[in-house]
């Protein structure tokens, strides 16, 4: 699967820990423990913008990975 | 894929022919070795295929990569050079990495690895060099270049590879700890040392609150990072000071672990809940907190075989956690 563009919803929806998903690709989880803290539910567009760039970078770079393939199914499905 | 404890005889057989390995071993031993494709960190301590925990002075603990690596390039990082590990990994690979405890270059990659530059961008792994437990503070941890033979105290060592095409990585972890029910705690600011703690939010001395509330420091604090759990173990406690083995960092919510009655048990019931297949686990190590709080000298932990460190690193620096490098075909 290839990973989906940065528009989707869900990318947003993660960093500001509006929805939570159970993951398996550790090094986005890592990520996501200060991604989340420092963007909060009410985070302005500029900081929801660049915790998806980081977040979507992460996961395109490794997208060969068996756990970020997991990872796309469970966010996308 | 071959981990096993061997002589230095054996271990050098394999360098001769060319195999790309992971070595841990005393450092008088790994200065024997001839050059080649590999990079190593001192600790005599190990798991096993055959023994399961054991101390060993005399032997080193080999892990051969060379089914995975298609090229490696191996490069000693300085301090401010480690801020460049993930952008200098290539793209199509993962990299292996071996710091020398208590130095500089240990405390920055603590502190900071999860802010570098290109976080994530290739998997990386590997583990904290040390030395045997009586002679702490008579011998330095080393890491070893074996391209050149360079030995170095005050460097991480990375082998960066490139895997066949066919070839995916993922990394992993074990974590036996989990939080538990009990309070709160924060940090006023990142650090391996703290006085105050805010309980709850409200600020008081740390040490007095471990006192009081009678904390077993054996028992590591836990942050969940989206749901992986990271843990602080305990180093030393007095009235002015609580020295951790690893950072505390600001704005992170801890809770103290949960106490775990027997390691093999919750490492069990940790594998089955990861679901994972032994067949493809390539490399391994595990805290020297684990193996002293968990008895396992002679004891098995199956799939796993490794050497026993003094932190692992998973992306970023750990505690008392195993940490693992799984290899896939594409």
């Amino acid at each position: 699967m290839n990973v989906p563009s940065k528009t989707q919803k869900q990318w947003a929806d993660i960093v500001t820990g509006r929805k939570a998903y159970e993951l398996k690709f550790l090094a986005a989880k890592i990520m996501l423990g200060r991604l989340v803290r420092t963007v909060g539910p009410n985070g302005s567009p500029e900081s929801i913008r660049d915790a998806v760039d980081q977040l979507h970078a992460i996961y395109e770079k490794n997208a060969a990975s068996p756990s970020v393939q997991e990872d796309l199914k469970t966010i996308f499905g | 894929m071959q981990q096993d404890i061997m002589t230095i005889a054996a271990a050098s057989e394999l360098i001769t022919k060319g195999k790309t390995l992971l070595l841990a071993g005393e450092e008088s031993l790994l200065k024997q070795l001839p050059k080649g494709k590999w990079i190593g960190g001192t600790i005599p301590y190990f798991i096993s295929p055959n023994q399961g925990g054991l101390v060993s002075q005399d032997k080193i603990f080999v892990t051969d990569i060379s089914a995975m690596a298609a090229s490696v390039e191996v490069k000693a990082y300085s301090e401010t050079e480690l801020t460049k590990v993930y952008t200098e990994a290539g793209d199509s690979g993962f990299s292996f990495i071996v710091i020398p405890a208590m130095t500089g270059v240990h405390a920055a990659f603590a502190l900071n690895a999860p802010n570098y530059d290109n976080f994530g961008s290739q998997p990386l792994i590997g583990w904290v060099a040390g030395v045997h437990l009586d002679n702490l503070g008579k011998e330095k941890p080393r890491v070893f270049d074996g391209l050149t033979g360079e030995c170095a105290d005050n460097a991480a060592m990375v082998m960066h590879v490139t895997l066949p095409r066919n070839k995916a990585v993922d990394v992993g972890i074990v974590n036996i700890f989990e939080q538990g029910e009990g309070d709160t705690l924060t940090f006023g600011a990142d650090g391996f040392a703290c006085t105050d703690v805010l309980v709850n939010g409200v600020k008081e001395n740390f040490a007095a609150y471990i006192e009081r509330n009678k904390l077993d420091t054996k028992l590591p604090l836990v942050a969940d990072y989206y749901g992986a759990l990271v843990n602080i173990s305990f180093q030393s406690v007095t009235a002015e000071e609580v020295k951790f083995y690893a950072p505390v960092f600001h704005g992170v919510r801890y809770k103290h672990a949960k106490a775990v009655s027997d390691y093999a048990t919750a490492f069990d019931g940790q594998l089955k809940k990861i679901g994972l297949s032994q067949d493809n686990v390539v490399f391994s190590c595990n805290c020297i907190l684990n193996y002293l709080y968990s008895g396992l000298e002679g004891k098995n932990t199956a799939p796993f075989v490794g050497p026993i460190t003094f932190g692992e690193i998973a992306y970023q620096l750990l505690n008392q956690t195993l940490v693992y490098l799984e290899m896939h075909d594409k």
